[in-house]
């Protein structure tokens, strides 16, 4: 080979790899740029997601002429902490708090029990007129909730219970949204995994408990999780069904605060913050349980 | 472990009598009779869907029977619960319980038999160590090889000491070695335990190396009964013969008939059954040969037919050789691989009459090699 050909061979090479460099480098900044867009996309989206939630917060931490300022103060400082004081001494909020509690703790874990063995029996055990059943349950998710208020509280009401917690508790029992899902998911469980259970001479009761229990917690959790927030922030059914001081629960107490004369913003804005500790809570603690180990392992690979 | 043995008690250790089992107008199981003798590894083959899973769960009382009686251990067990059948179950995909490691899966069934801990322990570690498990007690099902889950499975049914374990096709989400491992190590178990096994496969090598017998089923019924050298060279109808075998035995069909030498086969070939076959009578017929028995012979032999090679498959050390014989007979020859045919060429077979078989017109086995007489 020539010196010349050799050179222009060489020439050729460093070529084609100064391309290669410029297109890595086209390349890297076209993924920036996406990333970039990405990252933007994300942030709006953040941004309108919070912002009410800031702002709640920020009037929650102002008094009353500073909540009135414009432009707003989006950092006050000192935080003024009157309204919090005010909630707690002036209102009967911790009481509303307790209520709140004590009837979603209660609705919730006697659903998942009852949702959960509902749903066992809808998935996996043959008996007359499981379609039927089925089928009503389905119907009766089509019928809008405020439809179902005013037959629903003669009911309680002939049964005596208005005003008393039973009239909080026992009508989001009859809820069949939980059964249904609970349903779902006890289906997707292979049949196998019972027959076994029945051999090692476990009883239906058992098999539910020992066997499909533990393997559906995912579902549990999430189910729970529903399950409270909707109890945790339903309205119209707990102000219609208690008048009683002792029962208002705490979005009932927290609309009545606007009630009395005229509207304190601070002192509702610090109710309403307080009042998504709960909530906030229990998401921080059953973050880990959506981790649950999973099925896998019980199938084929 | 306690020691096992193979008791010389000839009362059956399962017996069904007219088992039927029916979902709705279909029939799956239809009216079954069979008793397994103690300690006998009894395969029960058929294509999916011919109700030999069906069977299993009847046993083991997973499913209610419609008709008949099921008896194991002499008693009569229709009204039995599962667990007190005293049978054990390996399913086919393998039902572990995914939150339990291995040691709970293990020893469940003894927990849930109200087994002290402490025996339960012992008994699951023999147990493990009889399955080469030891390592594996502490680790959940789904970090476990498929191979191992298997083997977790074997183990949850052994600990129980059960009468007997009814397997439903334990194998066949293996890949296909790990399969021919698990096979010979299955059988080496068996022989070890000497336990009572009904087996059920769609695979007749499966069926064919493992079993003591082989109960053919199709379309609910037993079609056959016998030991698998029973079942290949004696089947009892055209089923039998096609099912069992790769590539499946030849059936050609035709009429017997009075000739000069004999009765005589009238078919896509001519072929004088002469002596040896007692059962045969003149009418319709189909012959069988399996492709392992014809020979491919010189245009001058005596009883040469002509025949044209269509495909010729190399299956290692054999070629399976597609042909049409006698212009209209499609019939598959497995050859030595080294006689070197190819697609188009003209050859002629022979069709030995002692490996023969014929069936009657319903397709029931009615003389050949080995026949029942």
């Amino acid at each position: 080979m020539s010196v010349m050909a050799e050179q222009s061979a060489v020439a050729g090479r460093q070529s084609v790899k100064r391309l290669a460099v410029d297109h890595a480098r086209i390349r890297l900044r076209k993924r920036r740029l996406h990333e970039l867009a990405r990252h933007l996309a994300l942030g709006l989206i953040t941004f309108l997601l919070v912002a009410p939630f800031y702002y709640v917060l920020l009037a929650s931490l102002k008094d009353s002429n500073a909540i009135f300022q414009y432009p707003p103060d989006l950092v006050p400082w000192p935080p003024y902490w009157g309204n919090y004081a005010n909630v707690l001494s002036h209102t009967n909020f911790l009481r509303w708090m307790f209520n709140t509690l004590f009837v979603a703790t209660t609705v919730t874990v006697l659903k998942v029990f009852l949702d959960s063995m509902a749903g066992y029996a809808l998935a996996k055990i043959d008996f007359t007129g499981r379609k039927a059943v089925f089928l009503l349950m389905l119907t009766l998710l089509m019928v809008p909730g405020g439809a179902l208020v005013v037959p629903l509280w003669s009911l309680v009401h002939s049964f005596g219970l208005i005003n008393t917690y039973f009239a909080l508790i026992l009508p989001p029992l009859a809820n069949p949204l939980g059964a249904i899902l609970m349903r779902q998911f006890i289906l997707g469980l292979p049949r196998d995994l019972e027959n076994a259970a029945r051999l090692d001479g476990l009883n239906e009761f058992q098999i539910y408990w020992r066997i499909v229990l533990p393997l559906i917690k995912p579902a549990l959790v999430v189910l729970a999780v529903i399950l409270f927030t909707d109890q945790f922030m339903s309205f119209i059914w707990p102000l219609i069904a208690t008048t009683s001081d002792d029962l208002i629960v705490l979005t009932v107490g927290v609309a009545s605060l606007r009630a009395h004369g005229g509207v304190d913003y601070g002192l509702w804005s610090a109710s309403a913050v307080m009042s998504l500790v709960p909530i906030a809570i229990l998401f921080f603690i059953l973050q880990r349980q959506f981790l649950a180990r999973s099925l896998a392992g019980a199938l084929k690979q | 472990m306690t020691e096992l043995h193979v008791s010389a008690n000839p009362d059956p250790a399962i017996e069904l009598i007219e088992v039927s089992k029916h979902y709705g107008k279909a029939e799956a199981v239809k009216a079954v009779d069979l008793a397994i003798a103690p300690g006998e590894f009894i395969a029960l083959l058929g294509p999916s869907g011919c109700g030999k899973s069906t069977l299993l769960k009847l046993i083991a009382g997973l499913e209610e029977l419609t008709d008949g009686e099921i008896y194991v251990g002499g008693k009569l067990a229709n009204y039995l619960k599962p667990s007190a059948r005293n049978v054990a179950m390996v399913f086919q995909n393998y039902a572990l319980y995914p939150h339990m490691t291995v040691r709970e899966n293990v020893g469940f069934p003894l927990k849930m038999g109200g087994v002290p801990g402490e025996q339960v322990k012992a008994r699951v570690e023999a147990a493990a160590n009889l399955l080469q498990l030891s390592a594996q007690l502490e680790r959940f099902p789904d970090e476990l090889s498929g191979g191992q889950r298997q083997r977790v499975a074997l183990g949850r049914a052994i600990v129980r000491e059960p009468l007997a374990f009814l397997m439903d096709e334990p194998l066949s989400n293996l890949d296909a070695l790990l399969r021919v491992e698990m096979r010979t190590e299955l059988l080496r178990l068996h022989k070890r335990v000497g336990r009572t096994t009904i087996y059920v496969t769609h695979d007749q090598i499966e069926a064919m190396t493992m079993a003591d017998r082989i109960v053919l089923m199709n379309k609910g019924e037993i079609q056959q009964i016998g030991s698998p050298s029973e079942i290949y060279e004696a089947p009892a109808n055209t089923f039998v013969a096609k099912f069992v075998g790769s590539p499946p035995m030849n059936l050609v069909e035709g009429r017997v008939e009075h000739g000069s030498g004999g009765l005589t086969f009238h078919g896509a070939m001519r072929l004088v059954a002469g002596k040896g076959f007692a059962g045969l009578s003149t009418g319709q017929a189909t012959l069988g040969v399996r492709p392992e028995h014809i020979e491919i012979v010189a245009a001058s032999h005596p009883d040469a037919i002509a025949a044209r090679v269509d495909l010729v498959e190399r299956v290692g050390s054999d070629s399976n050789v597609l042909m049409i014989v006698a212009g209209q007979a499609p019939m598959i020859a497995s050859v030595d691989a080294a006689a070197a045919l190819r697609e188009g060429d003209d050859i002629h077979i022979r069709i030995p009459p002692e490996h023969v078989h014929f069936f009657d017109a319903a397709g029931r086995r009615v003389a050949g090699k080995g026949a029942l007489q």
